[in-house]
């Protein structure tokens, strides 16, 4: 009788302590674990970063190189589709970095526990995701040594930059969320260099020594910092929301078809969302299965919780989609009922299709599954048809969409050029940042980790033991 | 004047350092003698020590006014100064204004937060400080000073209430 009462009691003690925070390990053991992971290199890991160092290396430096001493005629932009691939992946990457946002600062407010052992890593992304999209609004510009005409000071005519131009609120929106996502990077991480400072030898102590600030975990040092954070999470939401609006009023405030949408703002961020959750899941895998002692940091029960996240961003971006859709083609516009068929039944209606099975069914179709969102190389391959889609849909609202214009004798189809091997360039350049900073930088926040594990402990109750979450923060 | 010494005594957890601390506020040590370091934020409350007042948040309100005034002068200011009239439109446009003064305004709250912690906490600080690296292993520090004659006997109270390690506290490069 004993036995049978106590065999709930412990498969439910043991199925709680599948989850992180109801899991702990004393501090030592997982800043040794941390640290490890960043020390212990694979040969493995020196090829892909010698052959990515490679690709950077001529794809984007070589390539780029030969674009600004030959000129934009390299690149496939021409009439009417003045905007290509450089300002598709300049959408994409600007996407990508909601993640880190999203991710750290919204989950924070919000206080969802599951955010703690992979905040950093999201957070990364938004730092290297904006560095792409800077890349690739430079490659658009062709002439680089002009950027500086975009810096708010009277040039030698004495005029200002036009701030009524959408493209300087995209100048001041980018720089204020590249500067802002970089402080947020860098406030946590703090104490978790400091771990790192008191354990290394060499160049690393010294390079940590510099970034730990002589941090020591004070009262006053964590309370300067704790409210720092807090204004930061707040105040860092407002920005990210403002950075994609503002880019999708950069279409939307032109009278063309397709592009002049009252939507395309909130339209534009939940996109921006559902790649960047996407783009989460898929480094999580990557870092679980390649980083060790990540399979104790990073468990099903993550990818569990970013799945229910991608599942509920997609219904929400299928219902902007629609939203946007059904109020053009029932406008009965003339040219914008020849792009929207342009859309499904041009060249290119596969990319079409494509997005909308990428975006929405697939999504739909498994992530309802909990075996499915538990399962670490299916949220990848999720993950990866999420972002596919997502760049398909900026392919098609850019160059796609720009095809068709009020002016038919202008028609004509975007074939891009140098923008090819350069996209690959900045895919390959994210790539290898994140790989050097996963030796250089704690990828798991091990204080935020242990302070979660410090605020939650099973309690009994009546028969049976229960999780509980003490108010610490 | 009675010469004091400088002592740390580490704890395993938050209780025991609370005692600690209880215990030599009636041993005489005042709360400006005594700091805590911790690996994570141990809040003041569950201490029992006072609350540390921090600038951070009228820094970040001064930061917000400035880019205000900034983003003020970059809409409205610039095209004062440099009139442009492009067929008969006005030179001022409320809702760029919005756009302008709002990077602005989040940019220098969000730049003086970020600095506040660096003013607040006297970052960088490199010099030798009093520290122990078992802190960052999840250990409490309670670092006080004394007078040299009660040393012994709050050695021993410390050990008492649970420290793992009375000693004195000695200054080390960060």
């Amino acid at each position: 009788m004993s036995a049978t009462a106590k065999t709930p009691i412990l498969s439910h003690e043991e199925e709680y302590r599948q989850h992180l925070m109801l899991d702990p390990r004393p501090r030592g053991e997982m800043n040794a674990m941390v640290m490890e992971s960043m020390q212990t290199t694979s040969w493995k890991f020196w090829v892909v970063t010698g052959f990515l160092a490679l690709v950077v290396l001529v794809s984007l430096v070589g390539i780029w190189g030969y674009m600004i001493a030959e000129g934009l005629g390299l690149a496939g932009i021409t009439r009417p589709s003045y905007w290509g691939i450089f300002i598709v992946n300049t959408v994409f990457w600007i996407g990508i970095s909601h993640a880190g946002t999203f991710i750290s600062a919204i989950l924070r407010v919000l206080k969802a526990e599951f955010r703690r052992p992979f905040t950093r890593a999201a957070e990364l992304m938004t730092t290297f995701g904006l560095a792409q999209a800077g890349l690739s609004i430079f490659m658009h510009m062709g002439r680089v040594w002009l950027a500086y005409w975009m810096f708010p000071y009277p040039n030698q005519r004495d005029l200002w930059p036009n701030f009524h131009s959408p493209l300087m609120w995209d100048f001041l929106a980018i720089n204020t969320y590249l500067l802002a996502s970089t402080m947020y990077l860098y406030l946590p991480l703090i104490p978790d260099v400091t771990m790192a400072r008191d354990r290394s030898t060499g160049w690393r102590k010294v390079f940590y020594r510099i970034l730990a600030l002589g941090f020591r975990g004070t009262e006053g040092e964590w309370i300067h910092l704790r409210t720092a954070m807090g204004i930061f999470a707040l105040a860092i939401i407002p920005v990210m929301f403002s950075v994609h609006t503002i880019v999708a009023w950069d279409f939307a405030v032109a009278m063309r078809p397709g592009w002049s949408s009252t939507i395309f703002g909130p339209y534009f961020v939940v996109g921006a969302l559902h790649s960047g959750i996407a783009a989460v899941a898929m480094v999580l895998v990557i870092i679980r299965s390649t980083m060790k002692h990540m399979t104790y940091f990073i468990r099903p029960e993550h990818f569990d919780a970013i799945g229910k996240l991608m599942l509920v961003v997609s219904m929400t971006w299928a219902y902007f989609f629609f939203n946007d859709y059904m109020v053009q083609w029932y406008g009965g516009d003339k040219f914008t009922r020849i792009l929207l068929e342009f859309h499904e039944k041009g060249p290119l209606g596969w990319i079409w299709f494509l997005m909308l099975i990428f975006n929405v069914a697939i999504p739909w179709l498994t992530l309802w599954n909990k075996r499915v969102r538990s399962t670490p190389w299916a949220m990848f391959i999720i993950g990866l048809l999420i972002n596919i889609g997502m760049w398909f849909e900026r392919y098609i609202i850019i160059p796609i969409s720009l095809t068709i214009n009020r002016m038919p004798f202008t028609w004509g189809e975007y074939k891009p050029g140098a923008e090819i091997p350069l996209s690959i360039g900045t895919l390959a350049f994210f790539i290898l940042l994140y790989m050097i900073a996963s030796r250089l930088v704690p990828l798991v926040p091990v204080w935020e980790v242990q302070e979660g594990q410090h605020a939650h402990s099973l309690r009994r109750v009546g028969k049976a033991v229960a999780p509980t979450v003490s108010e610490l923060e | 004047m009675t010469e004091r010494s400088m002592l740390l005594a580490l704890f395993d957890d938050v209780d025991p350092a609370a005692d600690a601390i209880e215990k030599l506020r009636t041993m005489g040590i005042g709360d400006e003698q005594m700091t805590v370091i911790s690996g994570i934020p141990v809040l003041e409350k569950f201490l029992g020590r006072p609350s540390v007042w921090t600038n951070v948040p009228r820094l970040a309100l001064g930061g917000a006014v400035v880019g205000f005034l900034a983003g003020m002068f970059f809409a409205y200011g610039t095209p004062t100064m440099y009139p442009l009239n492009v067929g008969g439109q006005g030179l001022f446009a409320g809702p760029p204004a919005i756009v302008v003064i709002f990077e602005l305004t989040m940019l220098g709250l969000l730049a003086s937060t970020f600095l506040g912690v660096f003013l607040d906490s006297y970052f960088p600080s490199y010099q030798p400080k009093e520290y122990v690296t078992e802190v960052s292993d999840g250990k409490i520090a309670v670092l006080f000073s004394c007078p040299v004659e009660m040393e012994s006997g709050i050695s021993k109270a410390m050990t008492a209430l649970g420290a793992e390690a009375v000693k004195p506290a000695e200054a080390q490069q960060l």
